[in-house]
C-alpha cells in the first residue's frame, strides 16, 4: 500500500525555487530516506508533506489525505519532528508528553514510551536542562505519543554524538518494527545507508534518483577498489588480463585496483599463483556517497 | 470555555483543558512577566495613604479621589495583561519555535488563542479583585452610583483590549515585535482612560477619537458622556471582530 505519493512537486519562495521538481512514493512499513546535500530542497519537502506549506504545482497525498484540505485529519495520523523547532524552556518532559497526548484521538501511553527512549528518568526535567540528544528523543517520542501511521524525522541526528547517533537509530527501526512508516530526512550517507529501505538522492530541487543504497552505490560504477604493496613486482598485464579488473593504477609501491563482481578472490588467487604477497591490503566497497558525487557530478560536502 | 465554542475551536474538552493547566504552569514559573501587575495595587494602598485622597469632596458629588481613581486603577490590570504579557508570551513561544511544533500537532490556532486568554483573564480578574477588595476592606472606597453599568462597560472593556492584544498575539514574530505594538497600544488606552490627563480637560474633538479607543469608551461610558448603548457597541465590536481576527490571521512561525 502507497502511504506518502509526491507528484511533480514545485515550491518557490519568490524568485527562490526550493523544491523544482519532486516526485516518490513510499511504501507501507517502510524507512524511506531523502538524502541530500543542504538546500537541496529537503526540508521545503517535508514541510509541504506535513501541511506546513502548500505546494505551488503538483500534488501531496499522505495516507490518502491532502495535507493542507484535510490538515485536522493529518495531523491525527502523521506524527512530525522538525528540524527547526523547540518546547517552552520550563515544561518538563512528562508535561509536554501529557500536552500533546491530549490533542490526539488515540494516544499511547506516555509512560512505555519513556521507557523505551531511555526518557523516564527525565520524566521531571525541563526541557532547558535537556542534552541535545535527551531533546532529540524527546521530539522522537513527541511525533510518536499520537499513535501515528506514519512519521517525518527531519535531521534526526545532526548534532549528535556518535554514540547518541548510534541509539537514535536503533530506535528509528524500532519505530519501523512497529508497523509505523517512516521518512527519513538526513545528509548523512552513513545513516540512510544503515537505515533505509530505499532512498530518495534530491540536489537542486530535484529528484536524482530513487532506489535502495546499494543498488544506488553499485550504479556508481565500480562497486570495489582494493589496494595493497605486492612483496614481488606485478604484471600490470595480466591484471588487467582478469574480466572482472576495470582498472589498475599505481601509486609508490601501492596498487591500486578497481573493478567488480568477485574482485577481490580473482586478484588474490591470481597473486597466489605467481606467489606473491599482498601486504596492507583494503578492500572498500563503494559507498552512497560515491554514487552521490557519480550522480550529481559534484562533491555532497556545501 | 462552553460546550459550544470547543467544537468551534476544534479541540477537545481534555486538550482545551490540559494546554490550558499547562499554559498557566509555565506563566507561573516565570513570574517576571507579571511583575508588573504589582503596580496597579500599590498604587491603590499609596493613594489610600494621602489624606485629601480619602476626604469626600463637594466637586466630585460628594465622593473621594480614591472613590473615583479605583475604577481607573482597576483598569490598569487588564490592559497590563492584554497588550503585555498576552503577545510577549506568545510571541516568545514563536520565536523559540515552539509554535512550529505545535503547529504539526493537531492543536488548532483558535485553541491556542484561547487557552492563554483563559490564563490571563484570570490573572487579571484575580487583580482587579485584589483592587476592590484593598479599596473597599482598607480604604472604604464607595460602590459606583451605577453599579450594574459601570461592570458592563469595564468587562467588554476587558474583552476589547483582550481582543486586541490576541491580534497582537497572532501576528508579533518576536517578543521586541509584541512589545513594539502591545505598549503603543496600551499607553493609547491610559491616555484616554485619563490617567495621564483628566479626559473632560482633553479638546472636544479629541474626547470624540478617544470614545472609540476601549478604555476611552469605557470612561465615557462611565461618566455618562454620550449614549452607554453607543459606547457597549464599540466595545462589543472590538471584541468579536479582534477575536475572529486573531483566529484568522494566526501565525505558527
Amino acid at each position: 500500500m502507497t502511504v506518502i505519493e509526491v507528484d511533480h512537486l514545485h515550491k518557490r519562495y519568490g524568485d527562490l525555487v526550493a523544491v523544482d521538481d519532486v516526485s516518490f512514493t513510499v511504501g507501507e512499513g517502510e524507512i524511506f530516506g531523502i538524502l541530500g546535500p543542504n538546500g537541496a530542497g529537503k526540508t521545503t519537502t517535508v514541510e509541504c508533506l506535513s501541511g506546513l506549506r502548500s505546494a505551488d504545482r503538483g500534488s501531496v497525498r499522505v495516507l490518502g489525505l491532502d495535507p493542507r484540505a484535510d490538515r485536522e485529519a493529518l495531523r491525527q495520523v502523521l506524527g512530525v519532528q522538525l528540524q527547526e523547532s523547540g518546547l517552552p524552556d520550563r515544561i518538563t518532559v512528562r508535561e509536554a508528553l501529557d500536552l500533546f497526548a491530549s490533542f490526539y484521538a488515540r494516544p499511547v501511553p506516555a509512560a512505555p514510551l519513556m521507557d523505551r527512549l531511555g526518557l523516564t528518568e527525565k520524566a521531571g526535567a525541563r526541557y532547558k536542562q535537556l542534552s541535545g540528544g535527551q531533546k532529540q528523543r524527546l521530539a522522537i517520542a513527541l511525533a510518536m505519543i499520537g499513535g501515528p501511521r506514519a512519521v517525518i524525522l527531519d535531521e534526526l541526528t545532526t548534532g549528535l554524538d556518535p554514540h547518541a547517533r548510534r541509539t537514535t537509530w536503533d530506535l528509528v527501526e524500532g519505530i519501523r518494527d512497529e508497523g509505523v512508516t517512516v521518512v527519513l530526512v538526513t545528509h548523512f550517507m552513513a545513516e540512510a545507508e544503515r537505515l533505509c529501505d530505499r532512498v530518495a538522492l534530491i540536489d537542486s530541487g530535484r529528484v536524482v534518483a530513487v532506489d535502495t543504497p546499494a543498488a544506488l552505490a553499485a550504479s556508481a560504477g565500480q562497486t570495489q577498489r582494493m589496494r595493497f604493496r605486492p612483496s614481488a613486482p606485478l604484471d600490470e598485464a595480466a591484471l588487467r588480463a582478469l574480466p572482472e579488473v576495470v582498472s589498475v593504477v599505481r601509486r609508490g609501491p601501492q596498487v591500486e585496483i578497481s573493478g567488480t563482481g568477485n574482485l577481490v578472490q580473482a586478484v588474490t588467487s591470481l597473486l597466489a599463483r605467481r606467489q606473491i604477497i599482498a601486504a596492507d591490503l583494503r578492500v572498500e566497497q563503494t559507498t552512497l556517497d560515491d554514487a552521490f558525487v557519480a550522480l550529481t557530478g559534484h562533491s555532497r560536502s556545501v | 470555555m462552553s460546550a459550544l465554542a470547543l467544537p468551534a475551536m476544534r479541540m477537545t474538552t481534555k486538550g482545551f483543558r490540559t494546554l490550558t493547566l499547562t499554559q498557566a504552569r509555565l506563566l507561573l514559573r516565570e513570574p517576571a512577566a507579571l511583575v508588573w501587575l504589582l503596580l496597579p495595587p500599590a498604587l491603590v494602598v499609596v493613594f489610600g495613604n494621602i489624606p485629601a485622597f480619602t476626604t469626600d469632596q463637594k466637586a466630585l458629588d460628594g465622593r473621594s479621589v480614591i472613590d473615583v481613581y479605583v475604577p481607573t486603577i482597576a483598569a490598569m490590570v487588564p490592559l497590563l495583561v492584554a497588550l503585555t504579557a498576552l503577545p510577549l508570551t506568545m510571541a516568545s513561544f514563536r520565536e523559540k519555535d515552539v509554535l512550529r511544533r505545535l503547529a504539526v500537532s493537531p492543536v488548532p490556532a483558535a485553541g491556542m488563542l484561547a487557552a492563554l486568554l483563559a490564563v490571563i483573564a484570570a490573572i487579571a480578574a484575580l487583580g482587579v479583585a485584589l483592587i476592590i477588595a484593598i479599596g473597599a476592606l482598607a480604604f472604604h472606597v464607595k460602590a459606583p452610583a451605577d453599579p450594574a453599568s459601570v461592570t458592563a462597560a469595564f468587562v467588554l472593556g476587558s474583552g476589547a483590549v483582550f481582543a486586541l492584544g490576541l491580534v497582537v498575539a497572532a501576528l508579533a514574530r518576536t517578543s521586541g515585535a509584541a512589545s513594539g505594538a502591545g505598549v503603543p497600544l496600551m499607553v493609547l488606552n491610559f491616555f484616554f482612560s485619563g490617567l495621564y490627563f483628566p479626559v473632560a480637560e482633553m479638546p472636544r474633538a479629541l474626547q470624540r477619537i478617544g470614545e472609540y479607543v476601549p478604555f476611552g469608551a469605557v470612561m465615557a461610558a462611565w461618566s455618562g458622556d454620550g449614549p452607554l448603548w453607543r459606547h457597549l457597541t464599540v466595545l462589543a465590536a472590538y471584541t468579536v471582530l479582534g477575536s475572529l481576527l486573531a483566529a484568522r490571521v494566526f501565525r505558527w512561525e
